[in-house]
């Protein structure tokens, strides 16, 4: 009896099976951290800022692609739909690089202006670690936001982590995004230091060269000359002696910045170094291949390669070599380096009718020209000399998302274009606002950008 | 075969003599063990006997070595050879009727006609002859509301099953599978990709050990399992052993796999032109494209031809089963090898199962069911993938050759390699390794202590364990490990291992009282459910050569890691009660309530009542029928849930980072604290008929189910910073009607029996949150995805543009603007069809006639839609000429003027091919899904060999198909598992026929 009364016992300790039953159901995650926890110490800056740098990365592969594969520097040859629609011209509202380019900007506001709303608030922070955090928050929300403008046109206007406003909230006038960039960048300098110990990390000098290329898009060349000099004369950066070290090298010597790669941290999304050289679905379109071959071009050549097996049915056999061989991993993606700084100069100057002499258009152009071992640009007139500098942009700067930008602000596009695919419309000059934005935001209802 | 019952009374046998001797013994019921009162005990041969007492006793004088038979009505009849015992007991088993079957249903048994919900069961007859890889494959076309479609041809994939419709957006729509208590993992295990086409969990579970399958449908019956019961449930039951003789069974199954159908596709010859004409009207030299006439078209594979085979399958099984009084077992063993129709695919598994039950005292009886079993899945990548076998053999260009002059395989390097997109599939089924090793090791323990005549104690705990290791490499000579330098280039090995475990404790009272007229059971019960897992990979490339392909000979590890999920649990309280008057009102009241550690502390708990009722008609005073036997009706209504989302939805989480060499966090998740269980509320009224002495029986089944707070990863703006939140959604409802109808029309030497189920089912989504729709599906040039979710229509609705045919003058195609602005673009999308059926259903015949058996199952599927990307590939108008073309190709338009519904071909026009209901096509089809014919030896014959039985039979599957449908197979889906984008065809692996023989042995 007493044996049976033992057994009965264990198995009705078996029904009581739950003594902590709410600690059982209350898990702790693993490997990540709750929202409240990330940042509330000054020690915890660091990684955030590390994740703002990250989110900024994840958007410049689309820049590239936006620059160069909108316009005439690279075609489709792969199977893709969201690549091959860039590359014959019918491009969709539900393409799919578009939608990555909305989101990853997006990614990047929302971290900046997590950082914005809450370092302030965290007990012991050292003014100038505040200071720096902040201005590290705001150039780079500034630079997600032009990115935005210049790819979309009027662009929602986010200024806080606040999910429900975000949901539903309108495009905001180019010109209201425009001033909000220029407030965040003006905002930043001062606060950064003047060069970083590294071109990945925002130093003041890449605040200016940011109001360099901004204060070009609005055609204010005062003073985009005026911060395209700061950085030439300040003397922290110089040009590589050889062009080809640029396209091969990371962290160059004229490296202003930089998003870096090393080989732990490919990003999910898109992946030059699989598009250009591995799976080669892009490749340089025949007329940047003949313009880089010019005698102009000089050097800027070594910018693609060309492999024989590769040449077959569609493919020309060409691809571009800034973003590594196919066994090498993703090389980093410029985003400002001191030879843009001379085109920027160049161009203001050309605008300004400081056409040639000494420190004018002409004296600019022919710095890079040399590093090129190319011929030197002659007298010539303004007009002859705003186009060298579109040539020339095309030469030293193809394929770090420059081309497509540059022809609608100069307003070339509609000249170059069409003769190069005749399925262009005026309507690629804007990338169409993601049908899926549209869908899932109200106030963004009706307000698709014309011919899509 | 009484051998070991023999061996046992040998001891006995000391005591000879000639004389009649006294035995004495009692005769109990193997049913409850309560002594048999007028059980007939008769001397056989003899009219000597007597009959047992109240208790069962008796006492009978009999000469030594004597059989003494046994029977009673109701029970099967047993003969025992006296050989001197003096007190014996007996066992007799009831005698199986179809209208008394048990039937699990929940954490008990029920006899099938005081059924008051709704419920299929599917008993080991239906599939034993059949080549059946799996469970869910056996349930195909024989459960009325239960939709089996086998997403490819591919051995040991993916299978859906659908219980009444899908209730869920989210991931799962599986039903939960129960194996003797066991919930069971479903689902893919891979680590790894393969374009489409997974593998699947209860390919682990082998059909032989089965005794039979009951679908749970209703609230009522599934209610029990509250939680995770939305979806249905499939309550699985293994062989068990019984007491009395021991019984061997052994059984082998060869067969021959080929695939149901090939596509036809263009030669050289054919092809050239056509892509000679793309290219010309693009306005460009087709010469410089490399098309060159006499060159190009010298040589025409049929690449097919080249990577299609004739598969063998063969099996091997042997069981043992008995026991005594007290214990008894089911042991068994098997052994199966299905080679798949595309070259070096195969699926192995072997496995072993034991089945164990001990009566340790009167009131105390433990148990255990162990399986182990072990798969070895030999993969090949298809569908989606460019570097697939038969995906690529299909669009691959028939200019090229797997083989060069030497007879070695074309590869990377070679200028006879097409490379992009055409990577030989040739080499690509030959050379890579792609080998998924699983191993499942599935336990209980079981108590069962009887407190008192009324009362029962259980507790039970149980472990499913699954196992995963892929071990993979790609030799130098493929797509991946040699043509793509940036993943492999001097191959590519990869090394995946995973556990996934599950592991649950429960324990329940049962009490069981009758009183006169009225008979009540009840229960209350306790579970705790725990899910394990962890795993890691690591990638490796630079080989210095192909005869090195482990990781260890890597020159270059360059991608690793490992992962814990955090322990998901569930913990469970339940009750149940039914109450039966007089065998007229049945009735029945459960309560479930469940915490899940997926949400937050405000809704961690779900409650999911139900109740049910039945009222026999014919039971009444007033029913007087010579034609009706038995009629029930009954109706039930409850609540289910599915809590299946992942952890942690309801906090903001944020993981880790990095930036050119630096460790950060970034954001990964929005937090929706007030994340709830998803809710299935279901009505079900139903109707038992049984006629002409149970001739004839059907059920009528008539359903609403209508799910709410559907849980959902909800589109945000990405202006949030976010791309998704995890949420409650919407509403959907479905609504059916099932009819099964079983009848013996002969049942004289020749036996015919036929059996009928055919359903109905009406799904659609009521509402979403914002009345925003949702894209599934493949995105493709034209539109968002080829798949919406929108309110008013049903799940698995297809969208795209509406294609108007082609204009006669231009060539090009025409399209419906939708929203009439004069441009053709994505908002000119709308719904184009369906691929859910309208009706679908299996007819079975059985037939026997002396030895011989025969039965056929024929199943259909009507009015679903299936759209055919494989042909948005190989009729694509010229948008690429990297892919071979089907004929109907030929008819495009060439000139103006013609008429066609084929646009004109232009390289690099990807307006012509946008997707639109031209891809759509009628899915219906008939097919002869399974035939066997057995034959049982006669005994006479089989005892000349000192065996009990012995059977051979043929089988084959998927003989015969009726369908308008132009691709290889209309049972097909590419998205494996997909609720919203089912029955896409794309590049998809045909359905096989096999044919197998097989002999089955009893001893």
């Amino acid at each position: 009896m007493r044996k049976k009364v033992i057994i009965f016992s264990v198995l009705f300790a078996a029904l009581v099976v739950f003594n902590g039953c709410e600690n059982v159901l209350d898990p702790k995650p693993i490997d990540q951290l709750v929202n409240d926890v990330v940042l509330n110490e000054p020690k915890d800056i660091p990684a955030v800022e590390t994740g703002l740098y990250r989110a900024f990365r994840v958007m410049r592969p689309s820049v590239v692609l936006a620059g160069d594969f909108t316009a005439d520097n690279l075609i489709h040859n792969g199977t893709f739909a969201q690549y091959r629609e860039l590359g014959v011209k019918q491009i969709t509202t539900g393409n799919a690089t578009a939608n990555e380019m909305w989101g990853s900007i997006y990614g990047c506001v929302y971290i900046a202006n997590f950082m914005i709303e809450r370092i302030p608030e965290i007990p012991g922070v050292t003014n100038s670690v505040r200071g720096r955090s902040i201005a590290t928050a705001r150039f780079l929300r500034g630079m997600a936001n032009f990115t935005g403008v210049v790819t979309f046109g009027g662009i929602p206007k986010v200024t806080t982590t606040n999910i429900e406003e975000n949901r539903t909230i309108p495009r905001a006038s180019e010109a209201e995004i425009l001033a909000f960039i220029e407030e965040d960048f003006l905002a930043a300098l001062g606060h950064l230091g003047e060069k970083a110990s590294t071109p990945a990390i925002a130093s003041d000098n890449t605040v200016r060269a940011a109001l360099a290329r901004f204060y070009l898009y609005k055609k204010d060349y005062t003073k985009a000359e005026q911060y395209a000099s700061a950085l030439i004369n300040s003397g922290d950066y110089e040009l590589e002696s050889e062009f080809e070290e640029v396209v091969k090298k990371d962290f160059t010597s004229e490296s202003i910045f930089e998003v870096g790669y090393t080989i732990a941290d490919d990003d999910d999304g898109t992946n030059l170094n699989n598009l250009f050289a591995s799976r080669r679905e892009i490749i340089p379109s025949n007329q940047v291949i003949v313009a880089l071959a010019s005698p102009e071009s000089g050097d800027r050549f070594s910018s693609i390669d060309f492999k024989v097996e590769n040449l077959k049915g569609n493919d020309n056999g060409w691809e571009v070599a800034m973003y590594g061989t196919a066994v090498q991993d993703n090389n980093n993606i410029v985003v400002f380096r001191l030879a843009e700084m001379y085109l920027i100069r160049a161009e203001a100057r050309a605008l300004t009718g400081n056409i040639t002499g000494p420190n004018s258009a002409q004296s600019d152009i022919n710095v890079l020209r040399e590093r090129a071992d190319a011929p030197s640009v002659g007298d010539v007139a303004q007009s002859q000399m705003i186009r060298l500098i579109e040539e020339e942009r095309r030469y030293e700067l193809a394929f770090e998302g420059h081309r497509w930008y540059d022809l609608r602000r100069t307003g070339r596009i509609e000249q170059v274009m069409p003769a190069f695919n005749p399925n262009w419309r005026p309507a690629f000059e804007l990338w169409p606002i993601p049908q899926r934005e549209i869908q899932n935001n109200t106030a963004l209802a009706g307000n698709q950008n014309p011919g899509y | 075969m009484k051998r070991p019952l023999l061996l046992l009374f040998l001891f006995a046998t000391l005591s000879v003599s000639a004389q009649d001797i006294k035995l004495s013994g009692q005769v109990i019921s193997a049913t409850d063990n309560s002594g048999l009162p007028g059980v007939n005990v008769v001397l056989k041969g003899t009219s000597k006997g007597t009959i047992t007492d109240l208790e069962g006793r008796f006492s009978i004088e009999v000469p030594n070595t004597s059989v003494i038979v046994f029977s009673f009505i109701g029970y099967k009849s047993q003969e025992i050879l006296f050989t001197g015992q003096t007190n014996i007991q007996v066992l007799l088993e009831e005698e199986p009727k179809e209208l008394s079957e048990v039937v699990v249903v929940g954490y008990q048994s029920v006899e099938k006609r005081n059924i008051t919900g709704a419920l299929t069961s599917v008993k080991a007859s239906a599939f034993k002859d059949l080549s059946v890889n799996g469970i869910d494959q056996a349930l195909q076309g024989q459960a009325a509301g239960v939709q089996v479609t086998q997403s490819s041809g591919t051995p040991g994939g993916g299978i859906s099953v659908r219980i009444r419709g899908v209730t869920s957006i989210s991931a799962s729509n599986t039903p939960l599978y129960i194996v003797d208590g066991i919930p069971v993992e479903t689902g893919a295990l891979g680590g790894r990709t393969f374009g489409g086409q997974s593998d699947n969990a209860l390919a682990l579970i082998n059909p032989n050990d089965i005794e039979s399958i009951s679908v749970l449908k209703d609230a009522s019956t599934k209610a029990v399992y509250g939680s995770r019961a939305s979806n249905g449930v499939v309550v699985i039951t293994t062989k068990k052993g019984k007491s009395g003789a021991s019984n061997i069974t052994m059984d082998v199954q060869r067969g021959i796999i080929d695939p149901t159908h090939k596509l036809t596709l263009l030669t050289s010859s054919e092809l050239l032109p056509l892509q000679r004409e793309a290219v010309t009207n693009a306005g460009q030299n087709p010469d410089a494209l490399g098309l060159i006439p006499g060159v190009t078209d010298g040589i025409s594979t049929d690449w097919q031809d080249e990577v299609l085979r004739r598969g063998i399958m063969e099996q091997y099984q042997a069981s043992a089963s008995g026991g005594d009084d007290k214990t008894t077992f089911y042991i068994s063993g098997h052994y199966r090898n299905e080679q798949g129709i595309q070259i070096n695919n195969s699926f192995q598994r072997y496995g072993t199962t034991l089945n164990f039950d001990h009566r340790l005292t009167q009131r105390l009886k433990l148990s255990t069911q162990i399986m182990l079993t072990r798969s070895l899945n030999k993969r090949v990548k298809g569908d989606n993938f460019l570097d697939g076998v038969y995906s690529a053999a299909l669009r691959s260009l028939p200019y090229y050759t797997p083989y060069n002059e030497d007879g070695a395989l074309v590869g990377p390097g070679s200028p006879l390699y097409a490379a992009f997109p055409n990577f030989n599939p040739v080499a690509q089924a030959l050379l890579p390794r792609f080998n998924t090793v699983t191993v499942k090791t599935q336990g209980l323990i079981k108590g069962e202590y009887k407190i008192n005549d009324n009362m029962m104690a259980i507790g039970q705990v149980s472990l499913d364990y699954n196992d995963v290791t892929e071990d993979q490499y790609e030799s130098s000579q493929t797509a991946i490990g040699g043509w793509d330098q940036g993943v492999g280039g001097q191959g590519l090995g990869v090394f995946i291992a995973q556990s996934i475990a599950t592991v649950i404790s429960s324990g329940r009272v049962t009490y069981n009282k009758d009183l006169d007229k009225h008979r009540i059971s009840a229960l209350v019960g306790s579970e705790l459910l725990q899910n394990f897992a962890t795993g890691g990979s690591v990638s490796g490339r630079l080989f210095s050569s192909d005869d090195f392909t482990y990781l260890n000979s890597a020159g270059l590890i360059d991608e690793g890691g490992s992962f814990r999920d955090a322990t998901h649990s569930i913990v469970s309280f339940l009750a149940s009660g039914d109450y039966d008057f007089d065998d007229r009102i049945l009735a029945s009241l459960s309560m479930r309530a469940d915490g899940s550690s997926n949400f937050g502390a405000n809704n961690r708990f779900g409650y999911f009542p139900a109740m049910s009722v039945g009222w026999r008609i014919s039971n009444e005073e007033f029913f007087k029928s010579q034609v009706v036997n038995d009629l029930k009706v009954r109706g039930s209504f409850g609540y289910t849930g599915n809590e299946r989302i992942g952890s942690f939805a309801y906090l903001g989480l944020w993981g880790t980072t990095t930036y050119s060499g630096s460790t950060g966090v970034a954001p990964s998740s929005l937090d929706n604290p007030d994340i709830k269980w998803e809710t299935t509320r279901e009505i079900n009224l139903g109707t038992d008929v049984s006629l002409f002495e149970s001739r004839i029986q059907a059920s009528v089944e008539a359903y609403e189910k209508r799910t709410t707070d559907l849980l959902l990863s909800r589109p945000y703006a990405s202006t949030t910073g976010f791309g998704a939140i995890t949420s409650n959604i919407g509403t959907m409802t479905n609504k059916g009607v099932e009819v099964s109808v079983t009848s013996v029309n002969l049942d004289g030497d020749l036996k015919w029996k036929t059996t009928v189920n055919v359903s109905k089912n009406l799904n659609k989504v009521i509402s979403l949150v914002d009345s925003v729709p949702l894209y599934r599906g493949y995105i493709l040039d034209g539109v968002d995805g080829t798949n919406i979710i929108k309110e008013g229509e049903p799940m698995g609705t297809f969208f795209g543009l509406n294609f108007l045919g082609v204009n006669p003058a231009t060539g090009d195609a025409m399209y419906e603007d939708v929203n009439k602005d004069g441009l053709i673009s994505n908002a000119d999308g709308k719904v184009i069809g369906n691929s859910q059926p309208k009706l679908f259903g299996g007819v079975t015949n059985t037939l026997s006639f002396k030895g011989v058996d025969v039965s056929l199952l024929f199943n259909f599927s009507w009015g679903n839609k299936i759209l055919n990307l494989t042909k948005g590939n190989l009729m694509n108008m010229g948008r690429d000429v990297l892919s071979n073309q089907i004929p109907e190709a030929l008819n495009r338009w060439q000139k103006p003027g013609d008429i066609t519904d084929v646009p004109r071909y232009e390289l690099n026009n990807t307006f012509n091919s946008y997707h639109s209901n031209r891809l759509l096509e009628d899915g219906s089809y008939v097919r002869l899904k399974n035939l066997s014919v057995g034959y049982n030896l006669p005994s006479a014959f089989a005892s000349r060999f000192r065996v009990q039985k012995i059977r051979v039979y043929l089988s084959g599957t998927n003989l015969w198909t009726f369908t308008k449908y132009t691709g290889t197979d209309p049972e097909v889906s590419t998205l494996d598992g997909s609720v919203s984008a089912q029955g896409i065809d794309l590049n998809t692996l045909p359905q096989v026929r096999t044919i197998a023989g097989g002999l089955t042995i009893s001893l």
